[in-house]
């Protein structure tokens, strides 16, 4: 069988799959190749006697999975490490620029683009307001742009190894699509194809909860057992135990958005329940709420945001808490209060050592947090808030894309996923990439015939 | 008026008119006799002279002094060495405008993490973080900017016209973020419309960049221009040519508005406030000094001139009466 492998310098030699980097014993052993990637990439070993050390593989399986990843280009020399008595061995450092990955979240109200380096750091990161009700199409229309654009900068959509996107609601492990949650439109689309198509890359996508999770994980302290809760237009937590972020079943851990509040409201939740805690606290919630305030003359900031552009949004309430407006202050509090008290639960359920507050009503500052802080170590057991810390975000409005990044980049290194692409020399040449994208593209193809033999609209009454 | 732009990390807006300090603020910055190094990419354009004013002024009202002034001449790497030295001196705070973007992160981060208060103006280096890496950024609303140069190109882009952008090569969100818009204005209004793009890395390649731009599209109706200083360079670039081109770029600096007035090929500029931006910043410093938190994306919004405004928009930038070449404009329209 004849395959092509894409040389460091990018020149397509036609080879056996046999002579390349051992394929007999990459076909056999990906997960030694992946297990050695894996520590290189992580900088937990850059020799190959440490190498040895680390894996428990023998010398002359690591020799040989070294080899296999200097010819894909995965690995090079970086100078010489530490001497234990002998020659000093050669250092060896991935090659985090063999390539790219493009990085995207879809909120409710705005979306955010990126490209990440293939340990998963973001190199450049661009945020813009965004109507999600104008359908899934238009939002990825909107994002291929900006993707062309950002591969443009990057030199070219064939540096371009995988695209991690993050959705406004679950997604099912494996799957391709939206949940139910984000309605028909979205959970009829094959997104993965869709982005096959449309970057020439493989796609994994999450819920913006369990992206943001992974965002902060990478950029946190080392605290293994986390809660992150996410404060915006939907209300959702990211469970991390043991260092490993909980998906569930169908990738809707953490819907603490939808538990039942002390307080009650007329307003109905999107999942058609009464008193939910987002119904109560979300960012529309909070909106309508300072508008009100607003309109009643309680608050002269939000009065004047109101004067300025014609509507209050939970920014405005933040911003205002934040800048000492005593209505905005008093309503970051009451949220505050009732977060705290839905997480008080999961704290005894989960004992967490750390919980990470983010989404935009973090704006709201110390305030909000204060009032977290407040509930949780009040409901909870002494001991499960015996030393948990209460935190907001480090890294913000990052943090989505920050886990798509880490997230695209361990997928892409699994050995299950390597031993899909390896034999390949990139995972752009993988053959589902390319049956995907033509899929994509017919289902574009039938849709613009039916629109060219829809009938004509019937002409207005009285014609 | 609202924001068309959200920040480095997503942030929506506080606009800058409600950082101010209450009279207990005031009394605990005076208090403080803060001193302040400012570190910017250049000194000698007009946006930064008016920056500098509008910081002086903030600081000086309430006590604080700007103690140095680091013209680092576009290059980050002398960025990097003034900031590295200022993060060893005994300045209680530093207002920089980032050369760049990993290129000079970890520079500014040693600012904070010296024990000094950093203000960033324009952007934040990805990577980091707000209230840790650094107390907040001032800016003006960049996004906003380029949807105001693409509307003001669009009337004098004929149908299935060429419209050109002159940007910025090196990495910086400012200049990415106005391209970005300018883009997404003409994608949405303006479909017919085909982009082609140049850049340079300094304002002296502006012509040379402007050359290889006409050279590959023959065809081009109107370019937008990141900002005045290369604009002026590209006006410059067009003059003896046998076809003269419509330009739209960002800032009101003394030149291109003369250029403006003049009804030449500027047709029109997306207005910063630079002297306010100062201000804004110059407070923001003073609140994080004396421990307040701040909201990490502080925005001014921006404006269009073109030669029936320029008058009035060159009173609001500059705080001066317009220089009779603006005056003659403004009477005959």
């Amino acid at each position: 069988m004849k395959t092509d492998v894409i040389l460091d310098d990018g020149a397509v030699e036609p080879t056996s799959r046999r002579s390349v980097g051992r394929p007999r014993t990459l076909d056999a052993a990906p997960a030694s190749l992946a297990q050695v990637l894996a520590l290189i990439r992580d900088d937990t070993a850059n020799t190959r006697p440490d190498l040895e050390a680390a894996s428990g593989l023998s010398r002359a399986v690591v020799v040989d999975r070294l080899a296999a990843l200097t010819t894909l280009g995965l690995i090079e020399e970086a100078g010489t490490g530490r001497s234990t008595g002998g020659r000093a061995p050669k250092r060896l450092s991935f090659r985090a620029d063999a390539g790219a990955l493009l990085v995207a979240t879809i909120d409710r109200s705005s979306i955010a683009v990126g490209v990440a380096d293939l340990r998963g750091q973001v190199l450049a990161e661009h945020h813009e307001a965004a109507d999600f009700s104008a359908g899934p199409l238009a939002i990825l229309d909107r994002l291929t742009t900006l993707f062309l654009w950002l591969m443009e900068e990057q030199g070219g959509k064939e540096r371009i190894w995988g695209v991690g996107l993050a959705l406004p609601g679950p997604v099912e492990p494996g799957a391709a699509t939206a949940s139910a949650d984000l309605g028909d439109e979205w959970t009829s689309l094959d997104l993965a194809s869709e982005l096959a198509y449309r970057t020439g890359a493989l796609a994994f996508i999450r819920s913006g909860t369990e992206m943001m999770t992974v965002g902060e994980l990478k950029a946190g302290d080392g605290a293994s057992d986390m809660l992150y809760v996410k404060l915006g237009r939907s209300i959702g937590a990211g469970i991390v135990i043991g260092g490993h972020l909980h998906r569930g079943v169908q990738g809707a851990a953490g819907l603490i958005g939808h538990v039942q509040t002390s307080e009650t409201s007329a307003a109905i939740c999107r999942c058609g329940k009464r008193g939910c805690l987002e119904s109560i606290v979300g960012s529309d919630a909070v909106a309508r709420d300072g508008r009100a305030g607003a309109e009643r003359g309680e608050s002269r900031y939000l009065a004047e945001a109101l004067a300025r552009s014609g509507d209050v949004t939970a920014a405005d309430v933040a911003n205002g808490a934040h800048l000492g407006d005593a209505f905005c202050a008093d309503l970051a509090a009451r949220c505050g209060r009732l977060v705290g008290e839905s997480l008080a639960p999961f704290a005894n359920l989960l004992n967490p050592s750390l919980i990470v507050i983010g989404g935009g009503m973090v704006q709201a500052g110390d305030i909000l947090l204060a009032a977290v802080r407040e509930a949780v170590y009040r409901d909870a057991h002494p001991m499960v808030t015996r030393d948990l810390r209460i935190m907001r975000s480090r890294i913000g409005g990052s943090a989505g894309l920050l886990g798509a990044a880490q997230v695209a980049a361990d997928e892409l290194f699994r050995p299950e996923t390597l031993q899909r692409w390896i034999p390949y020399g990139s995972p752009r040449r993988l053959p589902e990439i390319t049956e995907r994208a033509a899929a994509a593209r017919a289902r574009h193809r039938l849709k613009i015939a039916e629109r060219l033999t829809a009938p004509p609209p019937a002409p207005p009454a009285g014609m | 008026m609202s924001f068309a732009g959200l920040g480095p990390h997503g942030e929506r807006a506080t606009p800058a008119d409600r950082i101010a300090l209450t009279e207990e603020d005031a009394a605990a910055a005076r208090a403080g006799r803060f001193n302040l190094a400012v570190v910017l990419h250049t000194t000698t354009s007009d946006w930064s002279r008016q920056e500098l004013a509008g910081i002086v002024t903030a600081l000086g009202s309430h006590g604080a002094a700007v103690v140095e002034v680091a013209d680092c001449g576009f290059d980050s790497d002398q960025q990097n060495r003034e900031l590295r030295r200022l993060a060893a001196t005994n300045v209680d705070a530093v207002i920089s405008i980032p050369i760049g973007n990993a290129v000079v992160a970890q520079a500014h981060r040693a600012v904070a993490h010296a024990g000094k208060k950093l203000i960033l103006l324009d952007n934040a280096p990805t990577g980091l973080i707000p209230g840790a890496d650094y107390a907040g950024v001032v800016s003006c609303d960049n996004f906003g900017l380029g949807a105001i140069a693409a509307e003001l190109l669009s009337p004098y882009l004929p149908e299935e016209g060429v419209a050109g952008i002159l940007t910025y090569g090196v990495d910086f969100f400012a200049t990415k973020e106005r391209e970005i818009a300018f883009r997404k204005w003409i994608d949405q209004n303006r479909p017919d419309v085909t982009l082609v793009r140049a850049k340079f890395q300094t304002i002296e390649e502006t012509g040379p960049a402007f050359d290889r731009l006409l050279a590959e599209n023959d065809d081009l109706d109107g370019i937008f221009v990141a900002w005045d200083v290369p604009a002026v360079k590209t006006v410059g670039a067009i003059r003896g040519r046998r076809r003269s081109l419509p330009i739209t770029t960002v800032d009101l600096g003394q030149e291109v508005a003369q250029h403006l007035a003049a009804g030449g090929p500027v047709k029109g500029v997306a207005a910063q406030r630079p002297y306010e931006q100062g201000m804004a910043a110059g407070n923001a410093a003073l609140l994080a000094l004396i421990g307040r938190q701040l909201p990490s994306w502080i925005v001014l919004p921006g404006f269009p001139v073109t030669k029936a405004n320029v008058v009035e928009a060159y009173q609001v930038v500059w705080h001066a009466p317009a220089p009779a070449g603006l005056l003659r404009a403004r009477r005959d329209p």
